[in-house]
């Protein structure tokens, strides 16, 4: 990603200056990432690796910490995050119907994005204002005693390009939610060939084992019973499943 | 009214965050002063004998826990938690915004009290303002050399850094907040060792609350026994109250320890007209709900452990007449939930498996049987946890199911009255 | 209490009313033990130690208010510890029951099922019943994690056990949590496949069936199982394993957990995984006997007949000189002493085990263990790394630099190694030296191929106090073939003499018992000339490998898991090597072969197997020899390192990996993907210089010979002017570069984007 690479080589300085700021590099893995999100919009898997690799740690290690904090976005967002206070002292003086009229003007939920990519929304744990409820954060800045005739005002502000608060960067496009499905977390997100391969009468299991293929053959045409299965029996048996093998395989290799 | 100011003087009269104005108005004098004439020791015997407690949530007397520091050579850290994120605590914030060099004065003060020669202060990540606020006050300060190296002169070098957080109430919590400022995951660690011991970067450290390394300033200026003057026998002094909730007028009040329940309620503005009182949360989402009975009890961290909750950070939540307690109890489960680390399995799945059974209850799916599971259950891994958050779960949920048992008798389904009807088999009944 | 005088270090508490006494700072767990009484533990693991994490193992300890976890609390005297009563058993019931609350219940199809922590601690400690009335939370299910293992996020218990193994064992940290709470997942960083080489131990740690092995999964129930312990012998370090084995079919190997002298009680992928070859339909099933260019099956009386007829006519006709044997290091201690025993019965001195790059196994009389390579303060490591030579080996190297904090200090060959900073001898000398002094435990470890690095290295290090040595080797008995007699004497000939013999027309009959010299010697050209020259040549292995297919007579052998005795690893440890398996029916072990031969010969006299074994003990129980790296008994017809040429590109370096070596790995399937692709390492200015970045896909041209299609890795540590390349690939024309061979680069194809490697 060429945008990335000038991206880095300009942030860099400032990555070495936090970085001299601690006694161990790795305590400035929090305000590295603050700063690549700050410029790309959110934290995307380049800035991770260059965090990596600045740090000395492996790129498993940025996502694992990364990973745990809800401010840092691993998927892009809109260009304002509308983030509204669900805590009690806001429940309790009304927050409730302000998010309903918040999802309502904005057409979406919780954790999600509209499909301009402007606005992401978000209901968040108490934000520490609880004396002007409802409160909430716009690209982190506070905004308190919200009524629903402040919003519209807010909303067509931002809509305007008129808003006081700067628009986040958006280096990408947003989807409809940054939230990471757990299926997108892991390694590949494919089910495993083992998974689907049991099912198939060719692979008995796994990734292919031409003597569990005959011993269930066997099994199947009855030459081994069940009935008389024992461990012994078994070891026995297994002299058999060499015979077939060298019966069909004699020659391979050759 | 017995309000008093004390951090909070000059707090919405001046720009306490011009450093001019906060110099102007003694601002530094005590730093300076602590440097210039008193040894670090002098300082730990102020703060121990002002009888001055941690103000973040433990209570933990400040001298004995700067005592606790061994005497070695290695290098030692003092660490400001400014993670504010208990809810209905928002003391911290105002205090970061407002007057952040008073903040940064406290944090010079504790670094000097443990003769530490880098401080940090771990700022929460909303607070996106607070920190750049503090990192030009800091930058200030810095230039006109009240911090850095050989402070005016006299061979003691301190430095101070800044560090965000990143959206983790856990990081609140003081070994999860040391992994966070070490790059980890804000996961809390496993004691012992403590801190003290072994703390940031493996080092003696201590962590200590933003109001409590700010009172130091006014302590080193007054004297400890003017602190220890007020409050009660064993709360001394003053502390800022968060009143938030069902009252007229919610803010920080800053008060003497051992003012009453009723007169916060009064300092607040009282209840909305009309209303009657029903519960008040006096130490943020972590502690019971007190009651009526309690008015006239005093609030300090005695009275409140003996009505059966805890003064906390000072969160103080008033609830009227009009408060759906289910949906309290399913908020603040649900924030614990969703805070929990999931490190340990009492609070992982505990925590988990209770809102669930919450959500039902909101939404007036809630079964007999559930009842006694969430006591039992809620009940059972307190003191299992690794760290705090885990055992935070049970108290408000305990009190509120206890003192109002009918509001979640009415969430039950009465479709699904049968002992272990599964939610499911109450939906398609219906 | 007592007045009794105690051990200042001892601390006397109890257990469920009975009196302990154990080492002061020891943990309620394993003092438990002590007692044999179990306290149940999902996080904890020994080699792991504490983390806190799963709380299932409570402890009640009077005078403590809350209940206590066995795994953080460390003994105190005077203690009084209750691993079972109302208290404990309320919350341990409770852990349980939370970790069951979104535990799937698909026991039937668990690989883990019968041997499974949850299942039994649930029937031990658990309620019985739930009060869950609400569905389970849904988490991926069959993750591919990469070539080894496959992931169930439901089983998870998030114990972190294989994290916690990644991070402080094997240090490679690619398993990590991700997320956070209820949502907490192990992953690896997106995109990026599980993959290093010691992953399967995960599956082992793992106490539920969250991670399991591909290899495995669906294919057995442990109770359906029969297991025997036997020691590795895919590499030299001699770990203890267990050997699962269901209806004739290894299905399974699993580390020994109390094998603490020697594996730590963890196995390396290739020793867990490259099993599957004893199954496999391409091995040898009967003797090939060459006759008109073609191979014919033939009985093993006829070629008993034959390879006996072939060494008596040619000691008749050209002397015993001109018969040889090589072999050794991949047999057991009995059958290279019963080798040797044979043929210099018949007056054969030619002998050797040696058939790679490998010239000595022996650490010379400063030979160490295991442990004192861990405690060392300075680890110097010569030649190749032994990460790829001697895998689980390498974990004490991790764990001596990570945990102890000793030194490492690497020296490269004369050409330099991948990720390898270049150090000469000299200056490793003047580092010791520096060191101060009390921390001079030196580990030395060599991985045997430079005989003028090895001579430097032995004078450098003589006036080390502490010294350990170590040589890391390619073939698993080596340093047992050697103590069992498998040199030449003085006036013999060794492997490269005899090659040259054979070159010359002077060699008759050459027998090989499981080498493959054409695939690892480090020149294969004048290897393969020389083998085309012997007349007879007779190749004993599994396979019909590069070098059994230039052979006449070809005898079915049988691998280490099916025949029995003893080896030797390269701390000289002598370690049982125990029958797990039954042979194909016509395959003999290289012993029983011998015997065969032996019959034909009615003048040899041949030992009573009581007499066998009194010798092989006897020569097991002598001390090492006392001569040391680069010793002169092993310098008879090493090669010289060669000259770099004067010519341009870069001077080609090959080396080893774990999963590259032909032999067995080759031919299993279901570890195919593990193999190492054809890396062409080069240094980060050289990378510049020729344009390339990590993952370009490159044509070299060395010497005439065309290395097509090689994965560029860019490596910062390397040297200028030199490209490395991984040998030992089967099909690959790697080997077969002669010494000191330079390359070009031609044809290079851009990848898309850098990749990692």
């Amino acid at each position: 990603m060429p945008g990335f690479d000038a991206l880095y080589e300009r942030l860099r300085p400032e990555c070495e200056r936090l970085i001299a700021q601690y006694e161990q590099p790795r305590s400035a893995l929090l305000p590295i990432v603050h700063l690549f999100q700050q410029h790309e919009g959110y934290t995307s898997r380049e800035a991770m690796r260059a965090t990596a690799e600045m740090l000395r740690l492996t790129p498993a290690v940025v996502e694992s910490t990364v990973s745990f904090y809800t401010l840092f976005f691993r998927k892009p967002v809109g260009r304002y995050v509308l983030q509204v206070c669900r805590g009690l002292s806001c429940t309790i003086n009304g927050a409730e119907e302000i998010m309903a009229y918040f999802r309502e003007k904005l057409g979406i939920g919780h954790l999600q994005t509209t499909a301009d990519g402007l606005f992401s929304y978000e209901e968040v744990e108490c934000l520490a204002a609880c004396d002007r409820p409802t409160c909430m954060q716009v690209n982190l800045e506070f905004f308190y005693d919200l009524t629903p005739a402040a919003i519209d005002e807010m909303i067509e502000a931002m809509r305007g390009g008129a808003f006081p608060v700067a628009p986040m960067a958006q280096t990408r496009a947003p989807e409809s939610t940054w939230a990471i499905a757990q299926d997108d977390q892991v390694a590949t997100g494919r089910k495993s060939p083992g998974a689907t391969g049991v099912a198939r009468p060719n692979n008995a299991g796994g990734l292919g084992d031409a003597s569990g293929v005959i011993m269930l053959d066997r099994f199947v045409n009855k030459e081994i019973a069940f009935s008389e299965r024992s461990n012994e029996r078994l070891v026995r048996d297994s002299r058999a499943v060499y015979d077939v093998l060298e019966d069909g395989e004699q020659h391979a290799g050759h | 009214m017995p309000v008093t100011k004390v951090l909070t003087a000059g707090i919405g009269e001046v720009d306490l965050r011009d450093f001019t104005v906060y110099r102007d108005r003694g601002g530094y004098k005590q730093w300076e002063r602590a440097v210039r004439e008193l040894q670090p020791a002098q300082v730990l015997e102020l703060a121990d004998r002002s009888g001055l407690r941690g103000r973040g949530g433990a209570g933990f007397p400040t001298g004995k826990k700067w005592s606790f520091l061994p005497n070695d050579n290695k290098p030692r850290y003092l660490v400001c938690n400014c993670d504010e994120a208990e809810p209905g605590t928002f003391k911290d914030h105002m205090l970061l915004e407002q007057t952040p060099h008073l903040v940064l004065e406290g944090i010079l003060l504790g670094a000097y009290g443990i003769a530490s020669h880098h401080a940090f202060i771990y700022i929460r990540g909303e607070f996106k303002r607070g920190f750049e606020i503090f990192s030009k006050a800091l930058d200030e300060a810095r230039a006109a050399g009240l911090l850095g190296k050989n402070i005016f002169g006299t061979g003691y070098d301190l430095e101070v850094t800044v560090h965000r957080g990143a959206g983790a109430y856990i990081c609140g919590e003081e070994t999860g907040l040391l992994n966070s400022l070490e790059g980890k995951r804000g996961e809390p660690r496993l004691k012992p060792p403590f801190p003290a011991i072994a703390g940031l970067y493996g080092m003696p450290t201590v962590v200590n609350n933003v109001e409590t390394l700010a009172y130091l300033v006014p302590i080193l200026e007054k004297g400890a026994e003017w602190f220890a003057a007020v409050g009660t026998e064993r709360s001394k002094g003053y502390k800022i109250i968060s009143i938030s909730g069902h009252v007229r007028k919610p803010g920080n009040y800053e008060v003497a320890l051992g003012t009453t329940v009723r007169e916060l309620i009064e300092i607040a503005g009282g209840l909305r007209e009309g209303r009657t009182l029903k519960a008040v949360q006096p130490g943020g989402g972590s502690s019971a709900c007190i009651f009526d009975e309690h008015l006239d009890w005093p609030y300090d961290y005695e009275s409140m452990a003996k009505a059966g909750s805890m003064l906390g950070s000072g969160a103080f939540v008033v609830f009227d007449d009009t408060t759906d307690f289910v949906k309290c109890a399913f908020n603040l489960v649900r924030f614990f939930a969703h805070e929990s680390c999931g490190q340990c399995t009492p609070c992982r799945e505990g925590g988990h498996w209770l809102e669930t059974v919450l959500h039902r209850f909101v939404e007036g799916r809630g079964l007999r049987s559930d009842l006694e599971m969430i006591r039992r259950v809620s009940s059972t891994i307190t003191g299992l946890n690794l760290c705090a958050l885990g055992d935070s779960i049970e108290p408000f949920l305990k009190s509120v199911i206890n003192r109002f048992p009918e509001q979640f008798e009415a969430r039950i389904d009465a479709r699904s009255l049968q002992q272990n009807g599964s939610p499911a088999m109450a939906a398609s009944a219906r | 209490m007592s007045s009794t005088p105690t051990q200042p270090d001892l601390v006397h508490l109890t257990i469920d009313g009975v009196a302990v006494e154990v080492p002061k700072g020891t943990l309620i767990v394993e003092a438990a033990k002590t007692v044999k009484q179990e306290i149940p533990v999902y996080c904890y693991h020994p080699k792991l130690g504490p983390a806190g994490l799963c709380r299932v193992c409570l402890v009640e300890v009077e005078g403590m208010p809350k209940l206590q976890i066995g795994c953080n609390t460390p003994v105190s005297d005077g203690m009084v510890v209750h691993t079972q009563n109302a208290k404990v058993d309320t919350g341990r019931s409770m852990i349980l029951e939370l970790l069951l609350v979104n535990h799937p219940l698909d026991c039937p199809i668990c690989d883990k099922g019968g041997e499974c922590d949850l299942q039994d601690y649930a029937m031990a400690y658990g309620r019985g019943s739930s009060d869950v009335a609400d569905a389970k939370t849904s988490k991926p299910k069959g993750v591919d994690l990469g070539p080894t293992i496959v992931l169930d996020e439901e089983r998870c218990v998030v114990c972190q056990r294989c994290v916690r193994f990644d991070d402080i064992i094997a240090q490679e940290n690619q398993l990590v949590l991700k997320d956070r709470g209820a949502r907490d997942i192990i992953a690896t960083a997106t995109g990026e496949p599980y993959r290093h080489n010691f992953t399967g131990n995960v599956t082992e740690i793992c106490p539920v069936g969250a991670l399991t092995s591909k290899t495995y999964r669906f294919k057995s129930r442990p109770w359906d199982l029969q297991r025997t312990q036997t020691s590795c012998t895919q590499c030299a370090v001699g770990c203890q394993q267990m050997v699962d084995v269901r209806s004739g079919t290894p299905l399974r190997t699993m580390s020994v957990e109390s094998d603490d002298a020697i594996s730590d009680g963890w196995l390396c992928d290739r020793g867990r995984y490259n099993i599957g070859f004893y199954a496999s339909p391409e091995r040898i099933t009967q003797p090939l006997y060459r006759k008109d260019g073609e191979f014919h099956q033939i009985g093993w009386d006829d070629a008993f007949s034959l390879w006996a007829k072939a060494i008596k006519s040619s000691i008749a006709a050209n002397g015993a000189a001109s018969v040889g044997a090589i072999g050794g290091g991949r047999l057991t201690n009995e059958e290279a002493f019963f080798l040797q025993y044979l043929f210099r019965a018949l007056g054969v001195e030619n002998l050797d085990w040696r058939a790679g790059t490998q010239r000595q196994a022996g650490p010379g009389a400063s030979g160490g263990t295991y442990a004192e390579l861990e405690r060392a303060d300075a680890i110097v490591i010569a030649g190749e790394s032994p990460a790829e030579r001697a895998p689980v080996m390498d974990l004490r190297i991790r764990k001596a630099v990570a945990r102890n904090g000793a030194t490492l200090i690497r020296i490269a060959p004369a050409e330099g190694t991948p990720n390898v900073a270049c150090i000469d001898v000299a200056t490793v000398a003047q580092a010791i030296e520096a060191m101060p002094s009390g921390a001079k435990r030196v580990a030395l470890v060599w991985d045997g191929v430079d005989l003028q690095l090895g001579a430097e290295l032995a004078k450098a290090a003589s006036g080390w106090a502490g010294l350990r040595t170590y040589v890391t080797g390619e073939q698993a008995n080596a340093r047992g073939a050697e103590t069992m007699g498998m040199l030449p004497r003085e006036g013999a000939m060794d492997t490269l003499a005899m090659f040259a013999a054979a070159r010359e027309g002077r060699l008759d009959v050459l027998s090989l018992f499981g080498v493959n010299p054409v695939l690892h010697a480090s020149d294969a050209a004048p290897t393969r000339a020389a083998l085309e020259r012997i007349p007879f040549l007779v190749v004993s292995d599994l396979f019909m490998t590069e070098t059994a297919a230039m052979a006449t007579l070809v005898l079915p052998a049988k691998g280490a898991f099916e025949k029995g005795g003893t080896t030797t690893n390269l701390t000289g440890d002598v370690l049982p090597v125990n029958q797990s398996l039954q042979a194909p029916e016509s395959a003999l072990s290289d012993f029983e072969m011998l015997i065969g031969l032996a019959q034909h010969f009615d003048e040899v006299a041949l030992p009573t197997s009581e007499e066998l074994d009194e010798r092989v003990i006897g020569l097991c129980a002598k001390p090492p020899v006392a001569d040391g790296f680069g010793a002169g008994r092993y310098a008879s017809a090493a090669p010289s390192r060669p000259a770099p040429r004067p010519s341009d590109g870069l001077a080609v370096v090959v080396h080893s990996a774990v999963f590259a070596g032909g032999g067995t790995s080759a031919h299993d399937e279901r570890i195919a993907s593990l193999r190492p692709l054809p890396h062409a390492s080069l240094g980060a200015q050289d990378a510049a210089l020729y344009g390339l970045q990590s993952g370009d896909r490159i044509d070299l041209e060395c010497d005439g010979v065309l290395l097509r299609d090689m994965v560029v890795a860019v490596r910062p540590g390397m040297r200028p002017g030199i490209v490395a390349l991984t040998g030992g690939l089967p099909g690959r024309a790697a080997n077969s570069l002669s010494a000191g061979a330079r390359a070009r680069v031609v044809n290079v194809r851009k990848a898309a984007a850098p990749v990692g490697v």
